[in-house]
């Protein structure tokens, strides 16, 4: 089985959420990580291999938790910059949550129509969710128009943050906001649930990407920002493999719950047990062993 | 009246509850005798409501425990509970649903279906959105399995409820369509605006609710139509995603504290049609409650997510028929099937019909002073 690359991006500049000023900075970590992972020269190219041009694309943030954690604008803009620079249309660049509350509170500006990316929720105007209902395994659900109707290729954009029923909430458990009816999926930990929601074909074949903000991570007492258990980082994680993403943010969680005298997940009764569903023989979204994992440290 | 319910479904996506309501409830017909204008002028809600739950305990940091229901959701700020409907906000825990129903209608008592409760009469039927199950069956999941902000929803006191129901002659205000226990506070509070004013009040409901609440509710409540899903855990746990021990629980709280209840039991075929679970139940029914508690054999029709499996052959529901009426059970219908003669009440002393019935219509009334016309034998339920 092949291995599967993980970009773990660091950088002295950046502590908690950047100043809008970095912007070029971020361009430049986020095009690093790309060609490492696509073992390509140029950022755009390496984009490329991911999201082909002249395609509308959609980004999905994570705004649940208002400023404090939710996924960066500012590293938002980056990455609808990085794209607009390899063929792109800044119009066919689609940012878009749940709610048009959440996005507001985290710092996003709602933009149906003009110039720039777009920037809607599954309640805007027009957006709503498909009449069909989308099946797998234990999951059936109506799936935003944002997804089925409105982009052809994906960015998955989460945080990293303990969840107090998931344990985890990152990458996979970040498409709890494309399905009409997330609060029946936290039974058991969310297995198989959070495996069955991206095994959705429309979210499992238009998702290229992870591009997971670490710039702050909520190592416990999570999803809601508490700020007794919420350290600044200085990381980005990249990968085209949903389930070794998230593995690593699993092991970067426990190691500072570890460094906060916290107990493990496990011991907790909240290990995310729905990683291993998602790579076992039916729903195949990506590796879960470390040994088929290769981490890949950058300092830029 | 035929209704493609994708087509409806297509057209539903954030749009008229008005037509919500003129949809759910029953796949063979659709009777709405409240005047078909009548809810265009009734208020519509902008937002969702936040009043503060009741039986929910706070935990640390900030998270609370729900009481509702035995799935006792665990809930961390921010965050909702099973059923979509009630949101950790600080620490403290809110019902987004009060006074927002978005399903309004007047039906037959008889479409719930109580077939021992003030027959012939209407009532008053509201749902809101959410359920705290998720049945994979589900008649109605257009509205029980989305999120309240998903529907157009009304704003509605539970005074306005009392004044409409009043006004549209109904006698009961039924809690219906949707589930009400995960709109406990509205439900309570509009059965108590309906006493005041005369009108008496119903839950049709899966059952799975917790003791403590369910007997502060009863005392509201005039009748409970129970819907028993099945009767084995596997069921319940594959097909429902809930549990059956609890609702058996509430069946016999709800038979204990005295109330009026009849159950339902929709067939699903190969799911829950086998004769030795309905022995069973029929058992339990007769020695944990009274042979005389009506149960409803349905028929099921394609839905949801068991679109795989054809409507249940009448010929497995008159098998379930005879099979409880077997076990001594003497009040046993079969419903979706118009027309078929176990959608009558017979006497179980003489056997004659004591309410003739053709769908949601009476034809005849044998019953007089809660006794059988014909030889005098006592008829259990509410009569007048």
């Amino acid at each position: 089985m092949a291995k599967s690359k993980v970009i773990i991006l660091k950088s002295s500049k950046i502590t908690g959420e950047p100043n809008p000023a970095d912007v070029g900075h971020l361009i430049e970590m986020l095009g690093e990580g790309l060609m490492v992972l696509a073992s390509e020269q140029k950022p755009q190219i390496a984009l490329n291999e991911f999201i082909p041009p002249a395609k509308r694309v959609g980004i999905k943030p994570n705004c649940l938790t208002g400023k404090m954690t939710s996924s960066s604008p500012t590293l938002c803009n980056a990455i609808a910059k990085l794209l607009s620079s390899s063929g792109i249309k800044e119009e066919d660049i689609v940012i878009w949550e749940r709610s048009e509350r959440e996005l507001k509170k985290a710092g996003y500006q709602i933009n149906y129509s003009g110039s720039g990316p777009k920037v809607i929720a599954n309640d805007s105007p027009g957006v709503g969710y498909g009449s069909d209902l989308a099946v797998y395994g234990k999951v059936g659900s109506l799936i935003t128009r944002a997804l089925t109707d409105i982009v052809d290729y994906h960015i998955n954009f989460p945080v990293l943050k303990d969840h107090s029923l998931a344990g985890l909430s990152s990458g996979l458990k970040n498409f709890y906001g494309a399905v009409h009816n997330p609060n029946k999926y936290h039974d058991n930990n969310c297995d198989p649930y959070a495996a069955d929601v991206y095994s959705l074909p429309v979210i499992k074949e238009k998702n290229r990407l992870t591009i997971m903000d670490c710039f702050k991570i909520q190592y416990n007492g999570g999803p809601a920002y508490n700020g007794s258990y919420a350290i600044n980082s200085n990381m980005i994680l990249i990968s085209d493999d949903p389930v070794a993403i998230d593995v690593i943010a699993l092991q970067i969680l426990e190691d500072t719950r570890r460094q906060y005298g916290l107990k493990d997940l496990k011991s907790v009764g909240r290990y995310p047990s729905y990683l291993k569903t998602a790579a076992d023989t039916s729903h195949k979204l990506g590796n879960f062993e470390i040994g088929l994992i290769e981490k890949v440290e950058i300092t830029v | 009246m035929a209704i493609d319910r994708r087509k409806f479904i297509s057209r539903c996506a954030k749009c008229s509850a008005t037509i919500a309501a003129a949809s759910i409830a029953d796949t063979s017909s659709l009777i709405s005798i409240f005047p078909a204008d009548a809810n265009a002028e009734l208020p519509r809600a902008d937002d969702l409501s936040r009043i503060e739950a009741r039986h929910y305990k706070k935990l640390e940091h900030l998270e609370i425990e729900c009481g509702i229901c035995p799935r006792k959701c665990k809930i961390s700020p921010l965050e909702r509970g099973y059923c979509g409907t009630r949101e950790n906000q600080d620490g403290s825990y809110y019902t987004l649903v009060y006074s927002r129903p978005c399903s309004i209608n007047v039906d037959p008592i008889e479409k719930k279906p109580l077939f021992h409760y003030l027959p012939g009469t209407t009532a008053f039927s509201l749902a809101t959105a959410g359920c705290n199950v998720n049945c994979k069956f589900c008649q109605n999941w257009d509205i029980s399995q989305v999120r309240p902000e998903q529907l157009d929803n009304y704003d509605l006191s539970p005074a306005d409820i009392a004044r409409l129901a009043k006004q549209s002659n109904s006698p009961t205000i039924a809690y219906t369509y949707s589930e009400p226990v995960i709109f406990y506070e509205y439900m309570y509070d509009c059965a108590v605006e309906g006493h005041r004013n005369g009108i008496r009040s119903v839950a049709i409901t899966g059952g799975y609710i917790q003791p403590d609440p369910l007997k502060e509710l009863l005392k509201v409540l005039d009748a409970v139509k129970i819907d028993l899903k099945g009767f084995t855990e596997g069921f319940y746990k594959d097909y429902v995603q809930g549990e059956l021990k609890p609702v058996l629980e509430a069946i016999k709280i709800m038979h204990d504290e005295g109330k009026w209840i009849e159950l339902v039991y929709l067939v699903v075929p190969t799911l829950n049609d086998n004769p030795e679970d309905i022995k069973r139940m029929s058992d339990w029914i007769a020695s944990t409650l009274s042979p005389d508690v009506p149960i409803h054999f349905t028929r099921f029709h394609p839905m949801y997510l068991l679109k795989n499996l054809p409507p249940t052959p009448i010929s497995t529901l008159e098998e379930l028929f005879s099979t409880a009426k077997k076990q001594g059970l003497n009040y046993v219908y079969i419903g979706n099937v118009p027309g078929h003669e176990a959608e009558h009440t017979y006497c179980p002393q003489c056997h004659r019909i004591l309410i003739q019935r053709q769908g949601f219509t009476l034809e005849s009334f044998n019953i007089s002073d809660s006794k059988c016309k014909f030889c005098g034998n006592k008829i259990p339920g509410i009569w007048s």
